[in-house]
């Protein structure tokens, strides 16, 4: 039997790259082609690099060509990186789905495509269900642009998977990332001198390790099954208990003044706030993974509490507290 | 539960050991503490070492206090996937136990009737902005009932969106009003009190107290059949005196996005005093349980069962707290005033 042949979209984001090499290491995968507009930071070994604008038309006359069974979408922009307008993540996100959609439906040997998508779709809500289950995603409108293109993504690829019955599409909602490697926005957030919380809040927040991020993609690839699956570590940890743990200044700023503070962290440079962020500082976000354990039989090495704990000892961070409490004599 | 929240809530205690015991204000080691602090920085030691130093002069007890508070402080403590703290639940229980004991004077009837064992759903009577109620019901369970148990509780989403309410909230054991909450609770076999009657609850008028309200589209009897738990009726009579809403002012309500804004005779006369409840008389009854696991979930789904048994509760509900009402006399004045010795043991009689 021959071997899978799966191309990776975005493959020179960390994760996609770990994700990339995991594959490469599967003696079960004969292929492994990345595209992306800028090369990988580090060499990726046994993968087909493409450098190419997922936006381009160049998709559509190359997968069909390449035999690919299944591809994984991991080209959608969290937030806009430095010199990256609202309107480019904007369109990479929904016209850069829209081309690769587009090219799937010309190619006959695609059988799965795998999303990295996000659970920012469900939003953060002071009434929300704790624990937010799959079929829940349509309970309060899209508030800010990424969910709408979040929305859009899921959207377009509802709807081609209702087209192609045979094409099992994975919408796998991702929540933040955490990892020593990472360089995202809720890394650099949490690292700032002093972080600004809202005022009188203390929102549970869940969090997925950035091995457990890659593995799940890769177990999904093993196992794709249909419709939206949850990414998390299981359990959630309080922010207040998060930046104690990390021994991070907290500086709460009353919740109406918040988005004036952060937004002038974001002009001295420290740190991009953006509106989901904001919302998830304030109200927080859990899901439920049953889904994940038990249809893609992956479960998460790291349960939130565990990821937060994993991404202080690397960062050598340690509070006055703890200082404190190891010069305090025994009871 | 804590050693030191189950020794509390010891059934031999009474309410004037337990005034003296954990509620006094720990003076003299505090004070010690200091002269410790102050001797250590005066001999030119660093701030730590003179704190470390000053701790050793401690009694042992107040040095575990220590040490417990700077655990918490470097975020060395415990929340559930709900966000319940059982630390923090600690901290704050002398406070509850002496509104229990002291502001109220909660008499609790029935607490066996609820499951030692396993999920069920407390149903209650609702009144009242501040969530007083589902806290006296936890406190009820946690001292009076031979297996003392943690209370989980939705509250109305509003208090979500505010701020220290909704931290207090949390970590006290609360979870927003949704059925999806309720249900996983419940699955997870917690111990869950609703208040059917929701905002309308709370926006009752002084005139229509323990007048029960519309129990929604009975989504709690739902619940139950889903997830088989009992359902016990809970009344609580007092809860409906703390707050003596005369008025609304909507348009208020509408400005801070509260479901009313009510006018009390302390509120908003007396700016944030007005959140002091009023010293009423309390007693909480804890009715027989309704079983549901033997009509299978399916029953859920079976619009007049669902109606039927939500009416069913309802009235059990009305019919006790009218029967609370007459038994417990005048609503604030009793032999025991709030700062009076109330001794248990008279009051079970």
């Amino acid at each position: 039997m021959p071997g899978r042949r799966v191309l990776v979209t975005g493959v020179s984001s960390y994760l996609g790259t770990q994700v990339a090499r995991g594959l490469a290491a599967d003696p079960s995968i004969e292929y492994v082609a990345g595209l992306d507009d800028r090369p990988p930071r580090s060499r990726l070994d046994g993968v087909e690099f493409i450098e190419a604008d997922i936006r381009g038309g160049r998709l559509r006359e190359l997968l069909p060509r390449s035999g690919v069974d299944t591809v994984i979408h991991n080209k959608i922009v969290r937030r806009p990186g430095p010199g990256m307008s609202p309107r480019a993540a904007h369109e990479v996100n929904v016209i850069g789905t829209l081309e690769l959609v587009g090219a799937c439906e010309r190619s006959a040997s695609v059988a799965a495509i795998i999303v990295r998508g996000s659970a920012g779709i469900y939003g953060a809500e002071p009434d929300a269900p704790q624990f937010f289950t799959e079929e829940l995603s349509r309970l309060y409108p899209l508030r800010t642009a990424f969910q709408r293109d979040v929305g859009e993504i899921e959207s377009l690829f509802g709807a081609f998977a209702r087209r192609n019955r045979e094409v099992v599409c994975t919408m796998l909602r991702y929540q933040p990332a955490i990892g020593p490697s990472l360089d995202t926005q809720i890394t650099q957030f949490l690292s700032l001198p002093a972080v600004p919380t809202p005022l009188g809040f203390d929102p549970r927040l869940q969090l997925v390790h950035e091995h457990d991020a890659v593995a799940a993609t890769l177990a999904a690839v093993r196992r794709p099954v249909r419709g939206a699956v949850n990414v998390a570590g299981p359990g959630t940890i309080g922010l207040t208990r998060l930046l104690r743990r990390a021994g991070r200044l907290a500086l709460p700023v009353p919740a109406p003044l918040f988005d004036t503070v952060t937004a002038a962290s974001r002009r001295l440079g420290l740190a991009t706030v953006s509106p989901d962020l904001r919302r998830l500082l304030r109200y927080g976000r859990a899901v439920d993974t049953t889904r994940l354990t038990e249809e893609v039989g992956f479960t998460p090495r790291f349960s939130t509490p565990d990821a937060v704990e994993d991404w202080v000892r690397a960062r050598g961070g340690r509070g006055l507290a703890s200082a404190v409490g190891e010069l305090l004599p025994g009871p | 539960m804590s050693p030191a929240r189950r020794q509390r809530s010891g059934r031999a205690q009474t309410a004037a050991d337990g005034a003296r015991g954990p509620t006094a204000l720990p003076l003299r080691p505090a004070v010690a503490l200091l002269r410790g602090l102050q001797g250590g920085l005066g001999r030119g030691l660093g701030p730590l070492e003179a704190l470390a130093g000053a701790a050793l002069g401690l009694p042992r007890e107040a040095r575990a206090g220590l040490e417990g508070a700077l655990r918490r402080l470097e975020g060395d403590f415990s929340e559930d996937e709900w966000g319940f703290d059982e630390g923090f639940a600690d901290a704050v229980s002398p406070l509850l136990e002496m509104m229990y004991d002291r502001w109220w004077r909660v008499e609790a009837l029935g607490v066996p009737n609820v499951p030692a064992h396993g999920r069920a759903l407390l149903v209650a009577n609702h009144a009242g902005v501040l969530p007083w109620d589902a806290a006296m019901i936890a406190v009820a369970v946690m001292r009076e009932h031979p297996l003392p148990r943690n209370v989980r509780f939705l509250a109305l989403s509003w208090a979500f969106d505010l701020p220290w309410l909704s931290t207090a909230v949390r970590k006290l054991g609360g979870a927003a009003a949704s059925p999806y909450n309720a249900i996983r609770l419940l699955e997870q076999d917690q111990l869950v009190a609703v208040f059917p009657e929701g905002a309308r609850g709370i926006g009752k008028d002084w005139s229509e107290r323990y007048r029960l309200q519309r129990f929604g589209r009975g989504g709690f009897v739902e619940i139950a059949l889903r997830t088989g738990a009992p359902i016990v009726p809970v009344a609580v009579v007092g809860s409906e005196e703390i707050y003596p809403k005369l008025a609304d002012v909507r348009p208020l309500a509408k400005l801070v996005g509260a479901p009313y804004f009510p006018i009390t005779p302390t509120f908003p006369l007396l700016g944030p005093l007005g959140a002091v409840p009023l010293p009423s008389r309390w007693r909480i009854e804890f009715c027989e349980p309704i079983e549901t696991a033997s009509l299978g979930s399916e029953a859920a789904d079976d619009r007049r069962l669902v109606l039927e048994l939500a009416e069913r509760v309802r009235e059990t509900i009305q019919e006790r707290l009218l029967t609370g009402v007459i038994e417990r006399g005048s609503a604030f004045v009793g032999r025991r005033g709030p700062f009076r010795d109330a001794r248990r043991s008279d009051r079970l009689r």
